[in-house]
């Protein structure tokens, strides 16, 4: 491979130091994300990464707080954090902390998420179960595809469900019984729901290999890109229709 | 656990359901004869001597109860109210406190191992030690008696006197009663004596006379006479309590469905991951455009 970061169209480029011996493709997906960086595209720029990481750490902070308060079954994990007081201590302030984030997240991909009509098309149960056996393949799928959308606007909706039944059930003070009540139900239910949805995520992440350096290194391979995303391939490549 | 009446029968939070096999005694119960109450406190202040509770300030809101609700340093409120009840003038007295429930909805809502206990003897009682302080247990409760403390960070309410009543001693709201409204003893006699008074008050025209043992919550073990039972509300207590609905849904239909899902998902990707395997991007075509 000859110099990678000849071959970007990109402006504004970090200078690289001759010596340096730094992952070009890192080094591009600083500031900017939809890059040419030789044989790999930037997907997600650092601020990008850095929510999102945010976002799945304080999940899993609520998330392991939060399951030895719902059931004794998980009990053990309370001892991860110093017992089952701490737990209850800790969970609502997480539970802030994802809220933050997930805020910032919204902020960061809402305009990202409009649902175009291919995603509209991948939303169809049959071709998301097409889609499941590794069956489909749409040209016109862009950077985010349908389920990532609806998975985006559905943890919205869940965080904010969270977020507001959360806090009827931590001060109980100042909502009547009812709210109380019901808040709780909606509370697990949502959770249930949101940890279906988050189960899913994952494992597409692992079982689509050279997803997950998308989020950590911030750049994917063009081959990746062309496979799963290759609206979004053939925009940044600027190989097809532009 | 040695003391008799003292076994746990029902602990909150537990996997194991209710307690089996252990010695059967009489569920203990306490009698609140409203018609006789005169209002006095002394239960209110023998409760906060027994039990170590400091001096409240009183609220003088134009009414003569000492403060307006309970509070987690103050088990037992006799509240106080003024009715008209078929054209004539009544004040109606009647002992706010724990229910002690036979199906007790804090229990039921209770995360927190063993923070809630059901003995033997019917006692429902608050367990600091493993108390967290979430305050789920208000929820759960119809009565609206557990109380949060701010300064423990733990929630508190009447112990039926757990401590002197293990003693064969009454609770020390009914060693004070000076016109004998209180009575201790065990449930059946309890039901009898209330059921007497009954009697006694509808022989003196009170024909809506009554015992308060809700059976929503599978009786109380402590149950009160009224003058006028078939309106409950007048004394502020519920007409039929039952734990509440949102309770039950959670624990019994949530929480093993939300297991089930999970555990359904966690295999259903395996499965998958076996079925279909990694999705690796091919070798790009021969011939296409490299960058």
């Amino acid at each position: 491979m000859a110099d990678p970061l000849s071959s970007s169209s990109a402006a504004g480029l970090r200078a690289v130091p001759a010596h340096s011996t730094a992952d070009p493709g890192i080094l591009a997906a600083q500031d900017k994300d939809d890059l040419v960086v030789g044989e790999e595209l930037v997907r997600f720029r650092y601020y990008t990464r850095a929510v999102h990481w945010f976002v799945a750490l304080t999940f899993f902070l609520c998330l392991f707080t939060g399951l030895p308060i719902w059931t004794p079954i998980f009990g053990w994990l309370a001892a991860l954090f110093g017992g089952l007081q701490v737990c209850r201590w800790l969970h609502p302030w997480s539970g802030v902390a994802f809220a933050f984030f997930a805020l910032l997240q919204f902020a960061h991909w809402a305009g990202e998420m409009k649902m175009t009509p291919a995603d509209k098309r991948f939303t169809k149960l049959k071709n998301f179960l097409a889609y499941m056996r590794w069956e489909t393949h749409d040209e016109e799928v862009g950077k985010f595809n349908g389920g990532q959308k609806v998975l985006f606007w559905m943890s919205s909706l869940a965080s904010l469900g969270l977020l507001a039944t959360g806090v009827v059930i931590w001060w109980p003070d100042y909502f009547s019984a009812p709210l109380r009540e019901w808040s709780w139900v909606l509370h697990d239910l949502t959770f249930v729901l949101f940890i279906l949805l988050v189960m899913g995520h994952i494992y597409l992440s692992i079982a689509e290999p050279g997803t997950f350096s998308g989020m950590v290194k911030g750049t994917v391979s063009k081959a990746w890109a062309r496979l799963h995303h290759p609206g979004w391939f053939n925009e940044v490549t600027g190989e097809r229709r532009r | 656990m040695a003391i008799p009446g003292l076994e746990v029968l029902y602990s909150s939070a537990s996997l194991r359901g209710t307690g089996s096999g252990i010695r059967r005694v009489p569920y203990l119960s306490k009698l609140i004869d409203t018609s006789t109450c005169i209002g006095c406190k002394a239960c209110e202040i023998a409760c906060q001597e027994w039990n170590d509770l400091p001096n409240t300030k009183t609220v003088q809101d134009g009414s003569y109860q000492t403060v307006p609700t309970m509070t987690a340093e103050f088990w037992n409120l006799i509240q106080f109210r003024e009715a008209e009840i078929d054209g004539s003038f009544a004040w109606l007295m009647r002992k706010d406190q724990c229910m002690h429930c036979s199906d007790p909805g804090c229990l039921a809502a209770c995360p927190a191992p063993g923070a809630i206990v059901q003995y033997s003897n019917g006692i429902v009682d608050v367990n600091p030690d493993q108390c967290i302080g979430c305050q789920l247990c208000r929820t759960g409760c119809p009565f609206d008696v557990p109380r949060f403390s701010e300064k423990t960070g733990k929630m508190s309410k009447c112990t039926l006197c757990v401590d002197r009543s293990v003693a064969g001693l009454e609770p020390a709201c009914v060693k004070a009663c000076p016109t004998g409204c209180l009575h201790f003893g065990t449930k059946e006699d309890m039901t009898a004596l209330g059921q007497e008074r009954v009697k006694q008050l509808k022989a003196d025209g009170y024909a809506t006379a009554g015992l308060y043992d809700p059976p929503g919550v599978g009786g109380t073990g402590v149950m009160t006479v009224l003058k006028h039972a078939d309106k409950p509300e007048l004394y502020g207590l519920p007409r039929d309590p039952t734990v509440p609905r949102s309770v039950r849904v959670v624990k019994n239909y949530l929480r093993p469905l939300g297991l089930l899902g999970m555990g359904a998902v966690v295999l259903g990707l395996v499965g998958h991951y076996l079925k279909f395997g990694p999705r690796q991007p091919k070798a790009p075509p021969p011939g296409s455009p490299t960058a």
